[in-house]
């Protein structure tokens, strides 16, 4: 009996002695819990990138490739599991990257301890703009001098932007907002709300609702968008909740268009809303349909390795896919595992990375505190107006369509 | 004694020593990290157990504690520039008043419905501090810095330093209120609070004060998560947190300091070290062997029960076996996070601590502090002059319960020095008579004077303190106390020592007066050498005599004994009747509830005959035993001569 | 007026579901004075289950009795697992155990079906209907005759049954029904068994509403928790009443004070209903007895 354990131990601690010339990478994010559909797409996609990139050698870091090592960590999208995940992360001393997470709350909480380090830190998908704008210059003190962490997701800035144009190009006048009590839905209306402004005032905010995560029965909110004449509804959210609100529509017979986040593009709401869903539009920057080989054959290998046969969250795992790419693209120009090193290469990347989501050129520049945009890897151009249509997320505009096409080239 | 003292004390200094040494020889920043949060869940979880442990109770509403003193803290240093001290004296002093808010509608309750009024109020503090957004930043969280203790910015392993300190600190003050007068009757409240207010020990006063400091230590904790983590965000303090920091509290084991802080390493470290693959199975392959070990051991010699035995090795096995299965363990963390706490808690009952102690104490023989010499009786119980004029009266005292007259217009006198028998039939109301006096019921007419003045109505600890003590006839012991501190808990007149230089250890000489006095009563009784059993493990006669003696602890005026020979074996009659008289020459006045004639007969100067809720009788034992109605009343016949 | 009218009735369904999952709490706690904390994954468990029935192409009317039946084997096994050993011991291991159960639970759903929420199909169609401008959809309605229906099959059973009277009895005294030869652990276990049946229908009835995912049920319960301890742990069908209101109080609230605080006026009448009447608003209220 205790032989066998002590076997069994041994074989345990045989497995875990690597190669020395490995690439290790970190990546985190909520695995289980309420945000866990992202979270996990995002890992896959990663870990997709990885699973291809190993089976052709490794990374080329000067004359060797290099496989690339994981370590993964479920930060079940609480704060405080987040700093100390953050912390462990930090202490590694071979620890090249971190990719990864999808709650605003877990960045805010973690990434100072990443930062303090200089550990090269890419946020995906997690779209908040706080993550960002919380090191650069403000009233009372300076933002980081050197910045170690990037973000390779459209920021909540961009997506309401475009939100907000979308809805003053259909010619809307009133809308309400919907948006959940969580960070990501408060930041979301927040957005909104500052993008109406900024869009010269078209917009008349009739109704401003909440919901909280599990909520089921909207009917209390969409009653009062219903009675003050809204138009439209903008909607910050995630997918079960966003399911609820567009049955909830149907039921009272609030029959105007859905516009909000990118999250109205995840299966749970697409699914669950099923034909109450259609004609809802949504910012994206990765659409799950077949537009060129690459993204072909991106989702059918997603499909394959995860048995699955829709990716939970296409975006996530799309960002999560290219971001390791550029990572990777980064540890080449480098010559190096150093995290440090690898910042530098990021901040100045030469080849272009060709994506799943574009072909990316100089996603990242120096960091300047005055310029959030700098570690911004997402522009304008990169996303497009997407729309339910029968199951599936496709392009609102064909006009897009085929300019994404072009910048893929 | 001494080699009691060094190993304790000596135990926790090692501990402590050790901890806060770690910071010096390892820089390691995860390390530190966790160790700063094993530090603040160790405050956390002391005051938790104060009302799971202590009071017994499932309080649901901690985690929202620690969320206003962690927003409270947060909101001192980011809109009025607090320092470090003022802020955490801001928490702590949130958690006493709203701690003291909360208990006064959660006072009535018990079991699910004190877990759901906590649970409600801690869904409630989580709503506003997310919905009062210009004050707390609402969902998008709070960002702070931590601010400067007296000038000085503290480090990583300078904040874990204060941490540790502060929890040294907690521990000693937490370790001097849970021995003293107030952590007696926390537990007292818990086992009975009929009994607790019955002594005249106040359960409201106890409850507010129990549940407040435990609230109070839990925003304490709250403010130095907010120093920690600098940025706070509602959902961080919701049920979920509120389920791990229960498991914390019973898997380290309840009612010890030891066991909270064990807790806390336990819900702080185990989630982050299971992420490791290495570790993981390292753990479960020891915590294999252990079941297996303890699981063996447990059958043989039959001490604990097959399910016992095997469930944990089932748990664990499955652990081991998946851990080689699955590809990902990162994926299943929660539930193997939930088996390994499944053993725990069914190999475990008593928690973590409470088997090492055992253990321990198997290994160090360690002989209990000893006690005191009791004190001279006339210190206790000074003996009273016999006058003969009425100490309690009763005038057309009515209780009804609906329609039923349980009580119906009595009216009788008990003179001072006197043993008062009251007998009657079952149903005849005598019970209901004597709760009412006690305060347990309030009248629904009539008066009950005491020394010529109208006596508290309907309330237990009121009626107490004015000089009624009483048994219970369906006893009312504090069972998880020892004889001692079930007299002690009673104990009146000797507890003075304010509470501030109570927390700081100045209460020893009281302590030891209370103890001396308490053993004297004991003694009385006849229960002198098993002054440390346990209540519930003492045979049912002696745990008649000692509410006897823990009535005495009250020092009354009058004594109020509720069938105290109810299914005692012959012998004990004997000796209750002996103990009786010895109270009895203290001059302390007597009503006995009683059905054995023959002890009425041989202890009552006067007796009183209920029955319906009336009075049918009155006079002396021979001259009632004699009178037709009374004959009529206990054989249900006619009398005819 | 037709708004009132609709929120008190959109709220008053979801009260129905809270109510369902309630009477789950109740019988568990009248045999055996303990509460399955993990009654919320037993919902989800269920309703997973019936989904995997159904994708294996098994017709509805096959599926609920199939879904019904892993509810009980799961109260059972819980019964067995975490519950049985505390109530030996006299201890409150009860409440860490079926805990613990529901997050061993929760992670074995996580990894076995996903963390995705996925729709339910259900025969009953989901468009609505309108009288007199108020929206409800048939399946709401199933939902609602679904719950009376199982509650009424359980009390018919509890009543008319000698089983069912033999709970009764336990309920009432279990010392003196342990000498009537009732065996209690017999009973408490068929209470297990029947509180798995009742949180399996009430997965299997919202799941179409509130789709099948690892959290579908953990903001159902701390509600229904709420609901079966203000009506009262023995109130029976109490519990339908209080689950109407608070749903409708909740659904009001949340349109006129403000869809933040939709939950504050329930949380606060809940204490004070609490501080009031301890057992419950139908709840027996209890003489204290020495």
């Amino acid at each position: 009996m205790k032989n066998t354990l002590l076997a069994s131990l041994l074989c345990i601690a045989a497995t875990q002695v690597y190669a020395g010339d490995t690439l290790k990478i970190a990546i985190t994010g909520p695995f289980s819990g309420g945000s866990a559909p992202m979270g996990t797409s995002m890992r896959d996609g990663a870990k997709l990138a990885i699973a291809e990139i190993n089976a052709a050698g490794g990374v080329s870091v000067g004359k060797t490739k290099m496989k690339i090592e994981v370590v993964e960590r479920d930060d079940e999208g609480k704060n405080d599991r987040g700093a100390l995940i953050a912390q462990e992360l930090a202490s590694m001393d071979d620890l090249s990257g971190v990719i990864g997470t999808v709650n605003t709350g877990v960045v805010l909480a973690g990434d100072k301890h990443l930062q303090e380090k200089g550990i090269t830190r890419i946020i995906t998908p997690a779209a908040g703009s706080a993550s960002m704008t919380q090191w650069v210059n403000k009233a009372d003190k300076p933002g980081a001098k050197d910045l170690s962490i990037f973000r390779f997701a459209a920021h909540d800035g961009i997506q309401a932007a475009m939100v907000v144009e979308d809805a003053i190009k259909r010619k809307f006048t009133k809308v309400a907002l919907l948006h959940d009590s969580t960070n990501y839905g408060v930041s979301g209306r927040d957005d909104l709300l500052d993008q109406i402004k900024k869009q010269g005032d078209k917009l008349e905010v009739v109704a401003t609702e909440k919901f909280n995560i599990g909520d089921k029965d909207m009917t209390a909110q969409l009653l009062s968008a219903k009675a003050k004449g809204a138009q439209a509804i903008l909607i910050w959210g995630i997918g079960p909740e966003l399911a609820a609100v567009a049955n909830g529509m149907a039921k009272n017979g609030l029959k105007v268009p859905l516009i909000g986040g990118w999250t109205l593009s995840m299966s749970n709401f697409i699914d669950n809303a099923g034909s109450n869903g259609n004609g809802t539009l949504m910012p994206q920057t990765f659409i799950e349909e077949p537009i060129t080989p690459r993204v072909k054959s991106f989702i059918e290998s997603y499909h394959k390795a995860y048995g699955v046969t829709r990716i939970p969250s296409p975006v996530s795992a799309a960002q999560g896919y290219d971001a390791v790419l550029i990572f990777a693209a980064a540890v080449t120009q480098a010559q190096s595992t150093d995290t440090h090193k690898i910042k530098d290469a990021l901040e100045d990347l030469k080849a272009p990375v060709k994506g799943v989501i574009a072909t990316w050129k100089q996603p990242f520049s120096k960091w300047d505190p005055a310029n959030v945009q700098t570690h911004e890897a997402f522009r304008r151009e990169q996303a497009v107006m997407g729309m339910v249509s029968d199951g599936r997320v496709v392009f609102a505009d064909s006009a897009d369509r085929a300019r994404l096409v072009k910048s893929m080239k | 004694m001494w080699k009691r003292l060094l190993l304790i004390r000596g135990a926790e200094l090692f501990a402590f020593g050790m901890l806060v040494a770690i910071p010096v020889f390892v820089n390691n920043s995860y390390a530190l990290g966790l160790l700063t949060l094993l530090a603040i869940y160790g405050i956390l979880l002391i005051g938790l157990d104060v009302s799971v442990g202590y009071l017994g109770q499932v309080n649901l509403g901690h985690a929202a504690f620690l969320g206003l003193g962690a927003y409270a803290s947060g909101l001192c240093v980011t809109l009025l520039g607090f320092g470090m001290p003022a802020a955490l004296g801001v928490s702590l002093l949130v958690g006493l008043v709203i701690g003291a808010l909360l208990a006064l509608p959660a006072l009535r309750l018990e079991g699910p419905q004190f877990a759901l009024a906590t649970l409600s109020f801690s869904a409630l503090t989580v709503t506003t501090l997310n919905e009062w957004e210009s004050l707390t930043g609402g969902a998008q969280g709070l960002q702070l810095d931590r601010p400067a203790l007296l000038g000085v910015h503290l480090g990583a392993a300078g904040f874990y330093w204060l941490c540790m300190i502060l929890l040294a600190l907690v521990w000693m003050l937490m370790r001097n209120l849970l021995s003293s007068h107030w952590g007696r009757a926390f537990e007292a409240l818990r086992d009975s609070p009929i009994a607790t207010d019955a002594m005249g020990v106040g359960t409201y006063r106890f409850k507010v004060a129990a549940f407040a400091i435990g609230s109070a230590l839990g925003s304490f904790a709250g403010g130095l998560y907010a120093f920690n983590f600098q940025y706070l965000q509602p959902h961080s303090f919701v049920y979920e947190l509120m389920v791990i920091l229960l498991l914390g509290v019973v898997l380290g084991g309840r009612k010890s300091l030891w066991g909270a802080v064990v807790g806390a390493a336990l819900i702080v470290l185990l989630p982050n070290l299971l992420s490791n693959r290495m570790l993981f199975q390292v753990f479960s392959a020891l915590g294999l062997l252990l079941a297996v070990v303890a699981g063996v051991r447990g059958m043989m010699n039959k001490s604990t029960r097959p399910f016992q035995a095997i469930a944990p090795i089932v748990a664990m096995g499955s652990l081991v076996v998946g851990g080689m299965l699955v590809a990902n363990t990162e994926d299943w963390r929660k539930a193997i996070f939930a088996l390994m706490l499944f053993s725990v808690v069914v190999g475990l009952p008593e928690g973590l601590m409470g088997f090492i102690t055992r253990f321990l104490s198997q290994l160090f023989s360690v002989a209990p502090p000893p006690l005191p010499a009791p004190a001279a009786l006339d210190e206790v119980l000074a003996a009273r002059p016999m006058q003969d004029k009425p100490l309690l009266e009763l005038r057309n005292l009515k209780r009804y319960f609906g329609g039923v007259k349980a009580v119906d217009d009595v009216s009788m006198a008990v003179h001072s020095g006197h043993i008062h028998g009251l007998i009657g039939p079952n149903g005849s109301g005598k019970s209901t008579a004597v709760n009412v006096i006690s305060g347990l019921y309030a009248p629904t007419g009539g008066q009950v004077l005491l020394h010529g003045k109208a006596l508290p109505e309907g309330s237990l600890y009121q009626v107490a303190r004015v000089g009624i003590a009483r048994t219970f006839q369906n006893l009312q012991l504090f069972g998880e106390l020892s004889a001692l501190d079930n007299v002690m808990v009673a104990l009146k007149g000797v507890y003075r020592c304010p509470l501030p230089l109570l927390l700081l250890g100045f209460a020893r000489r009281e302590e030891k007066r209370a103890q001396a006095q308490s053993l004297a009563l004991l003694e009385l009784v006849g229960l002198a050498q098993q002054a440390r059993s346990k209540a519930k493990d003492l045979t049912y006669g002696a745990q008649r005599f000692l509410e006897i003696a823990r009535a005495l602890a009250c020092k009354p005026d009058l004594l109020i004994l509720d069938e105290p020979a109810a299914g005692l074996a012959q012998p004990d009659v004997a000796q209750l009747i002996a103990i009786i008289k010895r109270i009895h020459q203290r001059g302390i006045t007597i009503i006995l509830i009683e059905h054995h004639m023959d002890v009425v007969s041989e202890l009552c100067d006067r007796v009183t005959v209920l029955d319906g809720g009336k009075v049918i009788a009155e006079g002396s034992a021979e001259e009632v035993k004699r009178h037709p109605l009374v004959i009529q009343a206990y054989l249900g016949v006619e009398h005819t001569e | 007026m037709s708004v009132i009218v609709q929120l008190v009735v959109s709220g008053a369904l979801m009260g129905m579901v809270y109510a369902l999952i309630a009477y789950g709490f109740q019988l568990t706690y009248s045999t055996s004075k303990s509460i399955n904390f993990g009654q919320g994954e037993l919902v989800m468990l269920s309703a997973f289950v019936s989904l995997s029935l159904i994708n294996t192409g098994l017709p509805y009317w096959l599926v609920v009795p199939g879904g019904l039946l892993f509810g009980v084997l799961l109260g059972l096994f819980v019964e067995r697992a975490a519950v049985r050993l505390a109530l030996e011991q006299k201890g409150e291991g009860w409440i860490l155990l079926t805990v613990i159960f529901g997050l061993l639970g929760f992670s074995a759903a996580e990894n076995i079906w996903g963390r995705d929420d996925r729709p339910f199909p259900t025969p009953v169609p989901s468009d609505p209907m309108h009288f007199f401008g108020i929206g409800i959809t048939p399946l709401e309605i199933s939902v609602a005759i679904g719950v009376l229906a199982v509650m009424g099959m359980v009390e018919l059973f509890k009543r008319k049954t000698l089983l069912g009277k033999a709970f009764e009895a336990v309920s009432a005294d279990r010392d003196a029904a342990g000498l009537m030869g009732v065996s209690a652990t017999r009973i408490i276990m068929l209470s297990y068994g029947l509180s798995g049946l009742v949180a399996a229908m009430a997965g299997i009835l919202v799941a179409p509403i509130t789709t099948v995912g690892p959290t579908m049920a953990s903001a159902l319960i701390l509600k229904a928790f709420s609901v079966a301890v203000v009506a009262g742990l023995d109130s029976g069908f109490g519990v339908v009443v209080v689950g109407l209101f608070l749903g409708a109080l909740e659904s009001l609230a949340s349109f006129y004070i403000g869809s933040g605080w939709r939950e504050a006026p329930g949380l606060i009448l809940l204490i004070m209903a609490l501080a009031l009447r301890p057992n419950g608003v139908f709840g027996k209220a209890s003489i204290r007895k020495v």
